[in-house]
């Protein structure tokens, strides 16, 4: 054992683009011993893809390695020639990638995808098979990834795949060469929250079985305690911090790290904050929606029997996975779409002349027009509600002034903002016309955690301030716990459980409550431990079987 | 969630018919309210009001529009488009002559273009700002801009100057004494009568008028495929094959290739519209005998039954053509098969 399966020392990338050069990758040195588990985390642009990019020699055309070394088993690979440095690609080490949708042509089966990986990687390796060999190494391969049909899934399109099983697939491709290392980038992070809980245990256990050594590069450090031995920790192209797991997640040595432990929300533990309920009466009820989609054999219950109250000055949370129905119970409820059956009451009483709810979506990137300045995404709502001259840019500037942000940022473009600014500018955009309630949908869900949440901070802030009330959906449990006074959780289509949040948690009556809350990566073991007891049987029941 | 497909294939032919209907409707009405007595011009200047109309009445021109549509309509169905004013045949017989030549010339061009047009935009994508994607974009861009006139008059000239045997009007050579067959397709007639001559021939005369009509269609579906295969290779998909060395060769030929032609097709169908209008003019230029230059006369001499068969052929023409394309679309992409089935 004199040299480690991986060994990048001194390691600096160059990007350039238009003209400019920047470096995104500075001094980076870190091993990975042969059946190791290694996480590499930090936030958005902190350079952790681009370092697992560079091990497999997958750069963009415009990146340079500038300096250091890259070893596998001792040897630099950045001086072999690029045909040898293809042969690694599947025998050393094999990359699991991040979204399992866009990773597979859809205009080809899933089975073609597999078949030319393992051809050409036969072909390199000097070795000769046939067809149907290949066929039958791959199906033995999806055996082992839990796919217990592999027929059917060869012979699938990606778009027939329910995304833990192309999850799967995409961790068979990975494994058909027996690596030496796997890397993992943010397995799971697409999926809901049980499915990514699945997709973690099958990389754990084939990475004990098979006596791989992993790379797992993620933002999430509740995956990097179930996942990983040492840790990584990167900021802006820097390494601040490697060490044991335990140790980085319990005893932080840099600040930044603390900090980043700090932005995560606790799901139990003395650091869990509770919103207090409302007493104050209905402002928006529902009763007995029902709503469905298309026509004939073709129809589709999306929601079922939901009946909700929201109080003024509450935050309820109605939380569930990709396809319970929630985003459309929440848009029943603002009148933007209308139920099969069952009725919608308003009690609240609207500003006058001013829709009573305004709506913040979950991808600020792609929620603002980039060709428009914040100024005038902010005066439509403004000029709508006849406010012109002086009186808007006064408003302009309140408005700004309520989400922290300099009245400069006014002439600014969404693409020269932050995503957290961006946030921020929606929110000001939803408050522009004076609404009673928002809907927040996944307000943070695009964000990096120490962005969620000085985000969530504002929006307590703005609670308070303006006597707003919210109505969030999402699918993150935990900063739910910390951020809703009152919590459903949907499932199928209908509400399965419901009630003030800290008796949800406490206390959860309905078995799918129970999974959900257990499949949520926390980041200490003295949270695990507290997490309701589930039965194998009935996670499975609720694993979301969705095909498309 | 499966549904029949038989289903969905008469939907989509319900829907043909319809726009059939509709465009019959309106090419009869406007053929009937523009200025002009098709009568009139039937019989000359030297006819008596008398004769006039005395043929009004024969033609049906007298009663009331629905009427005439009705009736038009009627004996449409039964193969019988009227008599062509014009020629004094059947409409019908006319088509049949003219029609395939048409065929041949458009179906021609659309090879052309794609033999073209999809290796070009391959290649100035893959060789993004070399100096072959500019050669690439400078051919799109005549192609695009230069009228399709220009070129076949250019042609000629360039045949008639350099290669002076080269035949620039007509559809063969009549020294040849070939008659026509049964498909009227004079390539493949020719070879199912085994007359390798008359075929050489055909294929001569058709290279300049099929090349003239691709021009513009060339310029277009290599800027599509371009800008397809640019997009689709910034996809992860590429990505998760080259981080397991599938070939790059592979990766463009096979995965990226297919992927992107959905886009040139898509544009193809419309194409169809402007490759149809084209022909008119190419047809002109080459004396090519079609039935986009029966249409011309028919619309200069404003013979009703000749007009109204053309413009319905040509919608038949675009119809067909869209519904090859999204046939083979589905064919390419198994999400729109099941946007289909559903």
């Amino acid at each position: 054992m004199s040299d480690p399966l991986l060994k990048v020392e001194g390691l600096d990338v160059l990007f350039t683009a238009y003209g400019q050069t920047r470096q995104v990758l500075r001094d980076i040195s870190f091993t990975v011993g042969a059946g190791e588990r290694v996480a590499l985390i930090g936030e958005t642009g902190s350079g952790k893809s681009v370092t697992a990019k560079a091990i497999l020699g997958t750069l963009p055309r415009n990146a340079t390695v500038s300096a250091g070394r890259i070893e596998v088993e001792g040897r630099n690979v950045l001086d072999l020639p690029r045909s040898a440095r293809d042969a690694l690609k599947g025998q050393a080490f094999s990359l699991i990638m991040q979204d399992p949708l866009s990773s597979f042509n859809p205009v080809f089966k899933i089975g073609s995808h597999l078949d030319d990986v393992l051809r050409y990687a036969d072909r390199r390796a000097g070795v000769r098979a046939s067809t149907s060999e290949r066929r039958a190494r791959i199906a033995a391969v999806l055996r082992r990834v839990q796919l217990a049909d592999p027929e059917r899934v060869m012979n699938a399109y990606p778009s027939e795949l329910s995304g833990g099983m192309r999850q799967r697939v995409l961790i068979g491709l990975a494994l058909l060469h027996q690596p030496k290392l796997l890397i993992a980038d943010e397995p799971g992070t697409a999926l809901d929250v049980t499915t990514q809980d699945e997709i973690l245990n099958l990389i754990n256990t084939l990475v004990a079985e098979e006596g791989m050594a992993l790379l797992m590069i993620t933002h999430n450090l509740g995956v990097v305690r179930k996942v990983a031995d040492r840790v990584v920790v990167m900021r802006h192209g820097d390494i601040v911090e490697t060490g044991p797991c335990t140790q980085i997640l319990h005893a932080p040595a840099h600040d930044y790290t603390k900090g980043l432990l700090d932005a995560v929300p606790p799901l139990y533990g003395a650091r869990v904050q509770t919103q207090e309920l409302s007493e104050k009466p209905a402002i928006v009820s529902a009763n007995a929606l029902y709503k469905e989609f298309g026509r004939g054999a073709r129809r589709f219950q999306a929601v079922r029997d939901v009946t909700v109250t929201l109080r003024e000055g509450e935050i309820f949370g109605l939380a569930g996975e990709s396809g319970s129905g929630k985003t459309t119970v929440a848009r029943m409820m603002m009148g933007l779409a209308r139920p099969t059956t069952g009725t919608v009451t308003v009690e609240g009483t609207p500003n006058p002349g001013r829709p009573l709810a305004q709506i913040v979506y979950q991808n600020p990137g792609t929620s603002l027009n980039p060709k428009r300045t914040v100024k005038q995404s902010l005066s439509l709502p403004l000029k709508r509600a006849g406010l012109a001259g002086a009186a808007r840019d006064a408003r302009l500037a309140e408005l700004m002034g309520l989400v922290r942000l300099p009245v400069s940022y006014l002439a600014k473009y969404p693409h020269e903002l932050s995503g957290g600014q961006k946030q921020r500018v929606a929110i000001a955009r939803a408050l522009a016309a004076d609404p009673k309630v928002l809907i927040l949908d996944e307000p943070t869900a695009a964000l990096d955690v120490s962005v969620q949440k000085t985000v969530i901070e504002l929006l307590l802030q703005l609670r308070a301030e303006l006597g707003l009330t919210y109505f969030m959906i999402s699918h993150d449990l935990s900063l739910m716990r910390n951020f809703c006074s009152r919590l459903a959780i949907m499932l199928r289509g209908e509400i399965v459980e419901e009630g003030p949040t800290p008796q949800v948690f406490a206390a959860p009556q309905h078995p799918y409550t129970r999974a959900l809350i257990a499949a949520i990566p926390v980041v200490t073991d003295a949270e695990e431990r507290l997490k309701p007891a589930v039965t194998p049987e009935e996670r499975q029941a609720f694993l979301v079987t969705t095909t498309d | 969630m499966q549904q029949n497909p038989f289903l969905a294939i008469l939907t989509r032919l319900g829907t043909f018919v319809l726009v059939m209907i509709v465009l019959s409707i309106m090419i009869f009405v406007l053929a009937r309210v523009v200025p002009g007595d098709p009568a009139r011009m039937a019989l000359g200047p030297t006819a008596t009001p008398e004769q006039v109309s005395a043929l009004r009445t024969e033609m049906g021109l007298d009663l009331p529009l629905p009427v005439q549509y009705l009736s038009y309509m009627g004996r449409a169905l039964h193969g019988d488009l009227g008599m062509s004013l014009l020629s004094q045949r059947p409409v019908t017989a006319d088509l049949a002559q003219t029609v395939p030549a048409t065929v041949e010339l458009v179906l021609a061009a659309v090879i052309i273009m794609f033999a073209i047009a999809i290796p070009l935009g391959v290649m100035t994508a893959h060789f993004r700002d070399l100096w072959i994607d500019h050669v690439g974009r400078l051919v799109s861009l005549v192609g695009v801009t230069i009228p399709s006139f220009l070129f076949a008059i250019s042609l000629q000239l360039i045949a008639a100057r350099y290669f002076g045997d080269w035949p620039i009007i007509g559809r063969m050579d009549h020294g040849l004494g070939f008659t026509g067959g049964p498909t009227g397709l004079m390539l493949v007639d020719s070879l199912l009568a085994g007359r390798l001559d008359v075929f050489l021939s055909a294929l001569q005369h058709l290279a300049l008028p099929a090349i003239a009509l691709s021009m513009a269609g060339i310029g277009q579906i290599t800027r599509i495929t371009r800008s397809a295969m640019l997009e689709n290779r910034r996809k992860d998909h590429v990505l998760t094959l080259q981080s397991f060395g599938v070939p790059e060769r592979v990766i463009i030929f096979r995965y990226l290739l297919k992927l992107s032609s959905i886009a040139p097709l898509t544009i193809m169908g419309l194409e169809f519209a402007s490759l149809i209008g084209n022909a008119f003019v190419i047809e002109m230029v080459f004396s090519w005998g079609g039935f986009a230059s029966y249409g011309l006369n028919a619309i200069l001499q404003k013979d009703l039954n000749a007009v109204t068969a053309v413009v319905l052929v040509s919608g038949l023409f675009f119809i067909v053509a869209n519904l090859i394309v999204d046939i083979l679309i589905s064919i390419i992409d198994p999400r729109m098969r099941r946007k289909e089935a559903r």
